[in-house]
């Protein structure tokens, strides 16, 4: 195996508010939010709609700047996964991900192996436009964990798919993060994905947001979505929502 | 595998389109073909009516027309002028992506540009080739500078519209994955300003075939429009519709044949639609 993980994300006193640029209205969004993820830890942000799990994420991600408080995360290499798979379409499905290879680094021959982890190898010459959500959503995942990240964030990863195809995408996200060790944050509003896949699960409740309630989750991996303790912690988790 | 081995879309009737092709395009040019002839007869009509040296015939036309491709003179002298536009057009369309791409990504760079776009954009070509031609004489750099500053402007602003239509998301993407700058031109924001791209080279190089005949026509001895102008001091009519005939199907064949081409190979990856 592989080192051990060893970003650490940690957000002390993170403030962020959005002014609506048409009305300038203010939305707190965050206020003095403190959170920290250790090494080697998926932690699963759970919570309604608008509740500030995808501005949290992308603080982390540095793709919003907090109007307070310090976020220290190191400069991990990141694997992102969006509701969206945000594929360059012009490109086959193997450039999109050598492409991210090549920025990172690494040997882009790494692209294939990736491809077939997630099942892709006959659509590796092919563009994004002609495979199906969940195809295009299975290269955005092999993508990300291609480029042997230090920290990976999935924001809604399957929230625009069907059932079934989330649930397989699930069981090979699971499967992708026992290869190796390494730091995450799950952003999702289904319980049972977040109970499934994270090691802790904090629900995020009110404006500006705060935790409402944490659990850990100690089964061991692999797990089954079958499994009645995760339902039971799905039912806790639904119940704080 | 290559990056043309594309699965086709799973369009259902795909075999009912293939099958009449070769008809269908026949079909499809005899309209053309038609005025064409309507065209021809009908200025031999009034040429046969007027009997002026000043409308020649269809056969005058033809023949000075055939005289100027057969002794070479079309060639040399076409070579020489779309040399100059292209020149001229590819300064016009490295700024204009450059400083189109600023102004979608910066508001101070909007701001600043805006006017420079906006002015541009009035002031008439015929003034640019008289300016041009006065200060720079015969110099090469006299009808480069003018067609890349009647055409940057209208490239600039369909180039900053393209910027605003990218998808942010994808920027993001290139955030987080630490693409190089290179990395994000050439991937990312080309590509996704290709359409915008296309539609400035098409605006831009018919400003820059205007002006370019004028340039030469004021300011220098080889040339399309140094030749337009010959053919005008010696009141040789034909002359005059057999080059500017010429060079408006030259023109029509890079404009249609070879940007549509580009185009077509650039949106290669977009998804056939039957509906």
């Amino acid at each position: 195996m592989s080192a051990p993980a060893a970003t650490r994300v940690l957000l002390d006193g993170v403030g962020k508010t959005f002014v609506d640029a048409r009305s300038g209205a203010r939305q707190r969004v965050l206020a003095d939010f403190s959170l920290a993820v250790e090494p080697g830890e998926l932690v699963a942000v759970v919570g309604a709609s608008g509740t500030g799990k995808t501005t949290l994420l992308h603080i982390v991600a540095g793709l919003v700047q907090p109007d307070a408080g310090t976020v220290d995360v190191g400069s991990p290499r990141l694997g992102v996964v969006f509701q969206q798979p945000r594929l360059l379409d012009w490109l086959p499905v193997r450039q999109n991900v050598t492409l991210a290879l090549e920025a990172a680094g690494l040997d882009p021959a790494a692209a294939d192996d990736a491809l077939a982890a997630v099942g892709l190898t006959d659509y590796a010459g092919s563009y994004p436009t002609v495979l199906s959500g969940g195809q295009r959503q299975r290269v955005a995942v092999a993508r990300a964990f291609a480029v042997e990240p230090d920290l990976v964030l999935l924001d809604e990863p399957f929230s625009a798919l069907d059932e079934l195809t989330a649930r397989k995408l699930r069981l090979l996200l699971q499967e992708l993060w026992m290869q190796r060790q390494r730091t995450g944050m799950l952003v999702t509003h289904n319980p049972l994905e977040a109970a499934l896949l994270a090691d802790r699960v904090i629900v995020l409740a009110g404006r500006p947001a705060r935790i409402a309630a944490s659990y850990r989750v100690e089964a061991e991996r692999p797990r089954s979505p079958e499994d009645p303790n995760l339902f039971d912690l799905h039912s806790r988790i639904v119940a704080a929502l | 595998m290559t990056a043309t081995d594309v699965r086709p879309a799973p369009a259902a009737p795909a075999p009912a389109s293939t099958a009449p092709r070769p008809r269908r395009r026949l079909r499809g040019g005899l309209p053309a073909l038609a005025f064409l002839v309507l065209l021809c007869a009908a200025w031999q009509v009034m040429s046969a009516l007027l009997d002026s040296v000043l409308v020649p015939g269809v056969p005058r036309i033809a023949a000075e027309l055939v005289e100027i491709v057969v002794d070479g003179s079309f060639a040399e002298q076409l070579g020489i002028t779309v040399l100059r536009v292209g020149l001229g057009f590819a300064l016009a369309f490295v700024v204009a992506v450059a400083v189109g791409i600023a102004m979608g990504r910066s508001e101070l760079a909007r701001r600043f540009f805006e006017p420079a776009v906006l002015l541009g954009l009035t002031i008439p070509g015929l003034v640019w080739a008289l300016l041009c031609v006065i200060w720079f004489g015969i110099e090469l750099i006299n009808p480069v500078a003018a067609v890349a500053l009647s055409s940057a402007p209208a490239l600039m602003l369909t180039i900053y519209q393209g910027t605003r239509s990218v998808d942010p998301d994808l920027l993001e993407m290139a955030h987080v994955y630490h693409f190089s700058r290179a990395t994000r031109l050439r991937r990312l924001w080309l590509p996704a300003l290709a359409p915008s791209l296309f539609a400035g080279a098409r605006l831009g190089l018919s400003l820059g075939w205007k002006v370019i005949v004028l340039v030469e026509v004021f300011g220098m001895s080889s040339g399309v429009g140094y030749q337009l102008n010959n053919a005008f001091a010696a009141q040789n009519v034909a002359a005059v519709l057999a080059w500017t005939l010429l060079f408006a199907i030259v023109m029509a064949v890079l404009e249609y044949g070879v940007l549509q081409g580009l185009e077509r190979r650039a949106g290669r990856w977009r998804k056939a639609v039957s509906v």
